[in-house]
């Protein structure tokens, strides 16, 4: 069984937002409204670290945690936790009583006005099980920040990019969207 | 994790069902990227970059995917119309593309007859691939006065560079750069002529150093390993500071200086005019960063310079680009692998030929408008917006009667914007070819549905000098939208101009094409050309100026009675020139930093770009927003001595305390009265349009650096929340 993560190097973000725009192209219509935001990305600063002024962009998704809180809260199962490690939301299932959304840690988890259920990143797995990138990770990012897959080989990527960068991105947390599965 | 593969043409066919896919080339900013689009019964399906693509590598932007969201717009105008009521009564009619462009022709033959072509004045805003066509129509009509962003927007740089060395000097990200000095700008944002944001983030990725010059703090300045925080408009001072320090220390490039340099003795003499305590009391940047910042870009080859608009808005605007050309020449890096390379673009028909440029008479280019003040300006077929304005209120030095602009907001985009809507206002005749009806368009007498980049064929880039050309092919038509090489092409034959034109468009780019022998048939089955790579040309014939060599000093601009070498003039509106007025305005204005999913006026009304930034922000220290009475998201008022907006505060230790940082270009599609709120937020109503203070070469407006106050907006004020 392949095990995937969604993780994104928030260090190299430099805030486009592209992979908001492609999360919202990949689940609305063209002439739809806006619908919901699963992931976003906000500004974290500036603010003064170790005298230094700092600034970094944070990317919100739903993390697919190890033991999702979320899913040990929903009173009808409706969210499971994949064998490759996917947390996935069941929208039918899903009666819209919001106790995962006030469950999560990470605040990852919508509100569907409309539809009257809870929503979140369901990592694409509609696309991934069909051989094809979540719509985030399709190589759309232009920093190459967002990568989907094994979680080892991402981090050793990583590590290897943080090693020719000469050592940049050690003063940040190392893995910030991390899942496992 | 074999089976994954970015952009799966098949299988994203497959899964999604869609019909076909075509793979062409965006134009959401000034172009550039590949994009590989699919579509389903007939319509846009998706949107995805496309990996062959030699520019983004398949990235992409939000603007980029978010195209057919503006192609379907209900706003959008899909068929020409003509106005009925008086201006700005927004009671239009329907009428069939005949009666649109008949109009125009008779229009423009009556001017031209009653008071010479000069009198009709075309026009576009930002770069968007229609440039040559439109100099095309203005020179063979004999028109000398096409009105673009180009007096402070790239125009400059490629002025600057062709007198210094012969064309544009590009950062070569492809040969990755040690060392990147980002100056005022921000490519990962941003969407500089040339350039995208992958290329930049990739060297950096490899282990380039990182230099920015920014008064704020972007995340480049966060992740730089110097950051210069200068005081805004200082930036001419900064560079001849830094080129102090390399004389100074013999860090520039010796054989370069002695074999291909034109003036160094003269240019030395005038950067010992700049030490570092003068040049850290004129930018407030302490002089140790600038010599860590000049010897570190200075050592490291090889380096390049990622420049953009902003320091292209002010006084000092042709002198900060020589002097940036100069940092990359005495050190060695033009035309070096991973430096900044002079490139060469495919064989073909280029923009000045294609502009026909050649064509106007010397006795037309005698009547370019401000010809005579902005000298530089006027030998690139650049004028200054202002004499547009003046010859149409005050009919001086003639009158301008008639006004046709093709993708152009220049009600939110030029400075002193009363003034600029005074002047459409009185206009005669005003005929307008937009995706929207604009609070421009809704001034005009026709406005044109616009095609966009989805529903055209073109040679995408072909006026860039990054040295590549790439197909733009069309996958969808809306209503009876065309694009604005089509309707120039037809509305030529309507004046006249039959034998310079084409029976269709396809035609010119077969003309575009056609010293490579090949036709736009041929082009359409590639996915790019690109010119002949090579470095250090200069080696084996010199530099493209008249002394052939780099020119620290300029002989060209010394013919036309400028100071041969930079300089740094302060802004007409500091703290330093104006001290009486900064007791009354005591903060520094400075405008437009870039968002994501804007670009200038656009994009707006597109439901998923606006979410990402709903309204226009003005950020300002917290301890200035104290002293002010203002909190976080509170709507204030921005005043300067010529008038007021609102805009909504956002409280940032990224800028210096004596500094406020307001948006650019904004109007509200959403509000139905025709002007959309033009006069609400529009930082351009706050800024002066005297020539005086504008670049003496280049005629470019000082927007970028005012006096203002700010406080917060009466609650009685009313509020759009």
């Amino acid at each position: 069984m392949n095990k995937y993560a969604l993780i994104i190097e928030e260090f190299a973000c430099w805030g486009c937002k592209t992979c908001e725009v492609a999360c919202k192209q990949e689940f609305n219509p063209i002439d739809a409204e806006n619908g919901i935001k699963y992931l976003s990305v906000w500004g974290d600063g500036p603010k003064l670290m170790n005298g230094k002024l700092d600034f970094i962009w944070r990317v919100n998704v739903c993390k697919h945690c190890d033991n999702p809180p979320c899913a040990q809260v929903c009173p009808v199962e409706a969210i499971m936790k994949r064998e490759d490690g996917i947390v996935v939301l069941d929208s039918v299932k899903c009666t819209g009583c919001q106790l995962c959304i006030d469950e999560c840690p990470y605040h990852a988890i919508s509100f569907d006005d409309e539809k009257k259920i809870a929503a979140k990143c369901n990592l694409c797995h509609h696309r991934v099980d069909k051989g094809l990138y979540p719509a985030c990770a399709d190589n759309i990012c232009l920093a190459h920040c967002i990568y989907f897959g094994d979680p080892s080989e991402i981090e050793q990527k990583i590590l290897e990019k943080r090693k020719l960068r000469g050592g940049w991105g050690e003063i940040i947390p190392k893995v910030l969207v991390n899942s496992r599965g | 994790m074999g089976e994954f593969r970015y952009s799966n043409i098949e299988r994203e066919m497959e899964v999604y069902g869609y019909d076909s896919f075509v793979k062409s080339h965006c134009r959401m900013c000034h172009g550039g990227c590949g994009v590989i689009v699919y579509v389903k019964d007939g319509k846009v399906a998706k949107i995805a970059g496309d990996p062959d693509c030699p520019i983004a590598h398949g990235t992409l932007c939000t603007k980029g995917l978010a195209s057919a969201q503006l192609a379907y717009h209900p706003d959008r105008l899909s068929y020409p119309i003509k106005r009925l009521g008086p201006k700005a009564s927004d009671q239009w009619e329907r009428i069939s593309w005949d009666e649109a462009l008949d109009t125009i022709a008779e229009r423009i033959l009556t001017y031209k007859e009653k008071y010479g072509p000069e009198s009709v004045v075309f026009g576009y805003g930002t770069g968007r691939e229609n440039e040559a066509v439109i100099y095309r129509i203005a020179n063979i009509l004999g028109s000398p006065n096409v009105l673009t962003a180009g007096h402070f927007c790239y125009g400059p740089r490629i002025s600057t560079s062709i007198i210094t060395c012969g064309t544009n000097p590009i950062a070569d990200y492809e040969n990755f750069p040690k060392c990147i000095m980002m100056w005022g700008n921000n490519v990962t944002i941003s969407n500089p002529d040339e350039y995208k944001g992958e290329p930049f983030s990739v060297a950096l990725d490899k282990g380039a150093k990182l230099i920015v010059v920014d008064p704020r703090l972007t995340r480049p300045a966060a992740r730089a390993n110097v950051w210069l925080q200068l005081r805004p408009g200082t930036d001419a001072a900064l560079a001849l500071g830094m080129l102090n320090v390399i004389v100074k220390e013999e860090l520039y490039d010796k054989e370069f200086v002695e074999k291909y340099t034109h003036g160094w003795e003269p240019f030395v003499k005038r950067v010992n005019e700049y030490p570092l305590d003068r040049v850290e009391e004129i930018t407030w940047v302490p002089k140790e960063k600038i010599r860590e910042a000049a010897r570190l870009f200075a050592t490291t080859k090889p380096a390049a310079i990622q420049w953009g608009v902003a320091i292209e808005q002010q006084i000092n605007c042709a002198d900060n680009d020589r002097l940036l050309m100069f940092l990359m020449g005495i050190t060695g890096n033009i035309d070096a692998p991973g430096g900044q390379v002079l490139k060469r673009t495919p064989n073909v028909v280029n923009v000045g030929q294609f502009g026909a440029h050649g064509m106007l008479t010397k006795d037309q280019f005698a009547k370019r408008l401000g010809g005579e003040r902005f000298r530089l300006a006027s030998r690139f077929a650049i004028i200054q917006p202002k004499c547009v304005w003046d010859a149409i209120l005050e009919e001086k030095p003639y009158p301008v009667k008639m006004l046709f602009f093709i993708s152009s907001n220049p009600v939110l985009t030029r400075a002193n914007a009363k003034e600029v809507y005074r002047a459409l206002e009185r206009v005669e005749f005003m005929a307008v070819a937009d995706f929207f009806i604009t609070p421009t368009a809704e001034l005009a007498d026709i406005v044109l549905p616009a095609a966009t980049w989805l529903e055209m064929d073109y040679v995408g880039d072909f006026w860039k000098r990054h040295g590549y050309i790439l197909p733009r092919r069309k996958v969808i038509q809306v209503g009876e939208c065309r694009s604005d090489h089509e309707m120039l092409n037809d509305l030529a034959h309507r004046i006249g101009q039959g034998q310079y034109w084409w029976d269709n468009f396809e035609k010119a780019l077969d003309h575009i094409l056609h010293p490579m022998n090949i036709t736009w048939k041929d082009f359409n089955k590639m996915n790019y050309i690109r010119g002949e790579v090579k470095y250090y040309k200069y080696k084996e014939s010199g530099f493209s100026t008249p002394t052939r060599k780099f020119e620290l000093y300029s002989t060209i601009l010394e013919k036309m009675d400028y100071d041969p070498l930079p300089q740094y003039r302060e802004s007409p509106e500091s703290p330093v020139s104006a001290p009486e007025l900064y007791k009354e305005y005591p903060y520094i204005l400075i405008t437009g930093a870039r968002q994501p999913g804007f670009f200038h006026t656009e994009n707006r009304q597109i439901g998923r770009l606006r979410e990402l930034h709903r309204d226009p922000i003005v950020e300002i220290h917290p301890d200035a927003a104290a002293k002010e009475g203002i909190k976080e998201n509170d709507w204030v008022i921005i005043e300067t001595c010529r008038g007021r907006v609102r805009q909504r505060a956002k409280l940032t230790l990224g800028c210096d305390p004596r500094i406020v940082a307001a948006e650019h270009a904004w109007w509200f599609p959403e509000k139905k009265d025709p002007g959309h709120g033009w006069y609400e937020s529009n930082i351009n109503i706050l800024i002066d349009n005297a020539l005086e203070g504008c670049d003496p070469a280049m005629g470019a407006s000082n927007i970028r650096t005012l006096l203002c106050r700010i406080y917060p907006e009466k609650k009685e004020g009313g509020s759009h929340e």
